[in-house]
């Protein structure tokens, strides 16, 4: 655990991410394999799920250092993040035993889940006895599941690449998908030669477009450019494994097979090792259906034939990837297409599969004059591909772009914060937003965190200490006096938030210290873009008391 | 709050027995200084009273035309129908708890303190009392340090590497006081050390007060200086400014007990934080309050919350003394 604490404190200490690179090199060259294997797999992003219920964690350690409960949520509330909550807490009069990562996580974390109370509690005070000041950090941060070290899977792809001399995009296909550490190894990922993984269970490591900012000016002839509408479902890779079964993993490389298993009906009309790149919309016989419709489907493991019915998805293709066994990746965006059109075209029609169309224009200002018909198709505007790009490992610059449409923007009053984690611990810099119900009542639509600079979320910090009405656990009940100007891609019905409305992507487009709350933006303003005006009112608005303070529940 | 000994008045803690405040905002007659820190020690009074150790220190902070009088520690003054005495609240160099005495009535204002060890400053005092008004900045029970001798290992180890790497330390910390006790612990073997213009002036009182400061170098505007492997002290305001574009290859650190947090820290992009505080940890504000033995506790100073109520819990008589000077984050 030691070496493994050294690594997590010095990554958190570093900025710069060449610096992090180097580290985490160092520490797999050094490190136990049987340890390692762990680190790439948190780095992955999985996580020890159910090890403990955070309540009674928190109730083991109030009993443990005879403080009452409350404080320990006094103290949450300022440091921001449990795990370092429970780290300072619990202290540490040890200097250093020394077992290995992956020999605490087997003898201390994992057995936790099968255990009853008393146990729990037993197990845990002894982790707490062995363990150094350096060493409760990292623990606490495995036990209660929230693991980032600041580095990303492509990162960490990076440093494997140079600890095995392997390729990083080799490491990133043997790192993607669901895997444990039992049944992979750091001989395997490291592996210089290819033997004894069957890649093709594996999807690729996503081709992903940056946000073109800029005019298209600088991005030469129309001719040179693919362009296809930006569908708004679940990026996905269809597989198929051969013996006529198949996977389909999402963009958080989960495998999501057993909610769509319409999709699977596909496989047997498909060539055997073969990947494919796409996107899985609601698609009914009208055609595309919103976002929230897919919704109905998520999270959902197999689903019954009544839902499929009501709530049919289909697969859009966009890109071929592999084809019985040739990793195409390399091969230029056109030929894939090609490809690509010609495999579908053999496909019977009443399969949910499809191939997402072309946009053909002659010039950049016809393409523009296009854009505009995205709302009403339900798209999210473009996807410029080059046609002579390769399928590269995550996101690129300058051959794949998203060309999105401009986002709603409504003007909306702070009426609530929290404060932030991590970076942003100790700050309130999460907001819930309110506007005018026709009642003339502020009612909430949307929490929004993310926008404003780092001066910005200070001066909104000092204002809203200023003005807290009241306290609702971590929530502070804030005076209506600002106004945001928030951003935001959708608009649903939802039973989320008062309003009986839920806005997708809010974030802060900025402050607004020229508007009053008077100038804030309706709730009929809001839900008219969503055409929700129709649909009957909710009658529970959220209520204000006659200082127009917020009421919380 | 209003009891036979103080109340609390727009301008600050008064009392009225000997018409005098205690480390007021508002311009007042007379004022009893608890240490020279710019939020206790304000420009514009017409006569100041403060420990013998901290009045020279005042005078770089207010200027030299005031008119200070100070008190050893210990000694009594009779302030009107007051008594009054000093004692050390190992805070920073002079720094003081107030004794006030009135009609056998004792109460004890705080100021800024801290029962830890520190070479810099006199020795905290426990002072017996019926009444105690506690500073509260680190009032929750995440907050506790280490012995400061630990600190500056971690201090001199983290300039080592730097300077092994051919690296400027910049460590920012406040300019009385914590500037001073991180000098006194530095390892002058390791390399050259510099001092923000703001830290020079106060480090000639505390060597005439005994204290142990190394050989420093003020850093001069318009002068070439050689920073390669140096350690470097400065207030945080600099941190923003131009200033620090004198130095290219640096790594910055921040001593402050704010630091035990890592998302402080990481919210202002350091390259490290020290948990060096002057104020007390939750222990020791606990261990002082119930040491005092007084009956009825104020805090003051940060969020007194979480620690009035704790005390409250235990049957201790505590409150929050509300608007006697909010203070922020900024000021450790």
């Amino acid at each position: 655990m030691k070496n493994f604490a050294s690594l997590f404190h010095d990554l958190d200490g570093m900025t710069k991410t060449n610096d992090r690179l180097d580290r985490l090199v160092s520490y797999f060259k050094e490190a136990d394999p049987n340890d390692s294997i762990w680190v790439s797999w948190f780095l992955s992003g999985n996580r020890i799920k159910g090890a403990i219920k955070t309540g009674e964690l928190r109730s083991f350690l109030s009993e443990r250092v005879n403080l009452p409960l409350w404080l320990i949520e006094e103290c949450h509330d300022r440091v921001g993040d449990l795990a370092e909550t429970l780290s300072l807490l619990a202290g540490s009069s040890v200097t250093g035993q020394s077992i290995g990562l992956d020999q605490t996580i087997r003898k201390f974390l994992l057995p936790l889940r099968g255990m009853d109370t008393d146990e729990r509690k037993k197990l845990l005070y002894k982790v707490w006895d062995i363990l150094s000041t350096e060493e409760m950090l990292p623990f606490h941060k495995l036990l209660t599941g929230g693991f980032r070290m600041g580095v990303s899977k492509g990162n960490l792809c990076k440093a494997l690449a140079r600890v095995g001399g392997v390729e990083p995009a080799v490491i990133a296909q043997r790192i993607a998908g669901s895997w444990t550490c039992d049944d992979l190894s750091m001989e395997d990922i490291l592996n210089p030669t290819n033997e004894g993984i069957d890649d093709m269970n594996r999807p690729f490591p996503f081709c992903l477009a940056s946000p073109l900012q800029e005019a298209t000016d600088g991005l030469g002839k129309l001719e040179d450019w693919q362009v296809e509408w930006k569908w708004d479902g679940i990026r996905s890779q269809l597989l198929t494994t051969g013996g006529g079964s198949g996977m389909l993993w999402s963009r958080g490389e989960e495998s999501i097979e057993e909610s769509f298993p319409e999709i699977l009906e596909c496989i047997p009309y498909l060539p055997s090792d073969l990947c494919m790149d796409g996107e899985i919309l609601a698609w009914g016989r009208e055609g595309l259906r919103s976002f929230s419709r897919l919704q109905k489907r998520l999270g959902r493991k197999n689903p019954s034939p009544a839902i499929q019915r009501k709530e049919p998805v289909r697969f859009q293709a966009y890109d071929l990837l592999r084809i019985n066994g040739e990793d195409l990746r390399s091969q230029p965006m056109e030929q894939r297409r090609e490809k690509l059109e010609s495999l579908l075209a053999g496909i019977p029609d009443h399969l949910p599969l499809g191939l997402s169309s072309l946009v053909q224009e002659k010039t950049w200002d016809d393409l523009k004059a296009r854009r505009e018909e995205s709302r009403e198709r339900g798209v999210e505007g473009f996807m410029l591909k080059r046609k002579d790009s390769k399928y590269e490992t995550g996101r690129v610059k300058g051959s794949w772009y998203k060309w999105k449409i401009d986002p709603y923007m409504a003007d909306m009053v702070v009426v609530s914060a929290q404060l932030g984690h991590g970076k942003r611990a100790n700050l309130y810099s999460d907001y819930t937003l309110a506007v005018w119900s026709e009642s003339g009542e502020l009612v909430t639509v949307a929490k929004a965190y993310s926008g404003l600079s780092n001066e910005e979320i200070e001066e909104v910090d000092r204002f809203v200490r200023k003005n807290i009405t009241g306290k609702f656990g971590p929530v502070r009940g804030v005076r209506p006096e600002l106004v945001l100007e928030i951003a935001f891609e959708g608009v649903r019905a939802s039973g989320r938030h008062k309003s009986g409305v839920a806005l997708r992507f809010p974030r802060i487009h900025r402050l607004r210290k020229d508007k009053k709350i008077v100038d804030a933006d309706s709730l009929e303003t809001i839900r008219g873009y969503a055409g929700l005006n129709q649909i009957e009112d909710s009658t529970d608005g959220i209520k204000t008391d006659s200082d127009g303070n917020l009421l919380l529940l | 709050m209003k009891n036979e000994v103080l109340e609390l008045r727009p301008e600050g803690l008064f009392c009225p027995a000997g018409d005098f405040y205690i480390d007021p905002r508002g311009k007042v007659k007379k004022a009893i200084i608890t240490h020279a820190h710019a939020d206790h020690a304000r420009l514009g009074h017409k006569s100041y009273l403060c420990s013998k150790n901290c009045e020279s220190l005042l005078k770089i902070r207010i200027g030299e035309g005031a008119f200070i009088e100070s008190l050893p520690f210990g000694g009594k003054i009779r302030i009107g129908e007051a008594t009054v005495s000093f004692h050390p609240a190992g805070h920073i160099l002079g720094s003081a708890q107030i004794r006030v005495e009135v009609g056998g009535q004792v109460w004890v204002v705080s100021g800024d303190y801290k029962p830890q060890a520190d070479q810099t400053c006199e020795a905290f005092e426990l002072v017996k009392c019926h009444g105690f008004i506690s500073e509260c900045t680190f009032g929750l029970p995440v907050y506790r340090w280490l012995p400061e001798e630990e600190i500056h290992k971690q201090i001199n180890q983290w300039w080592n590497e730097n300077a092994e790497a051919g690296q400027t330390s910049l460590l920012f910390g406040y300019s009385l006081g914590k500037a001073q006790r991180i000098l006194a612990g530095l390892d002058e073997s390791v390399g050259k050390i510099f001092v923000h213009g703001a830290v020079f002036p106060f480090l000639e009182h505390y060597r005439k007060a005994g204290v142990h400061i190394p050989k420093v170098q003020k850093i001069e505007k318009n002068k070439e200086h050689d920073f390669n492997q140096a350690m470097v002290i400065a207030p945080p305001a600099v941190e923003d400014s131009s200033w620090i574009r004198k130095f290219r290859n640096v790594k910055k650190g921040f001593a402050s007990g704010w630091m035990l947090i890592r998302g402080a820290r990481r919210r202002r992009n350091l390259d490290r934080g020290f948990v060096l505080s002057d104020h007390a940890d939750w222990n020791g504000l606990i261990d002082v309050i119930r040491g005092t033995e007084a009956e009825q506790i104020k805090v003051t100073h940060g969020n007194g919350d979480a620690l009035t109520r704790f005390l409250c819990e235990k049957g201790v008589s505590c409150s929050v003394l509300a608007g006697a000077g909010m203070r922020g984050e900024e000021e450790e």
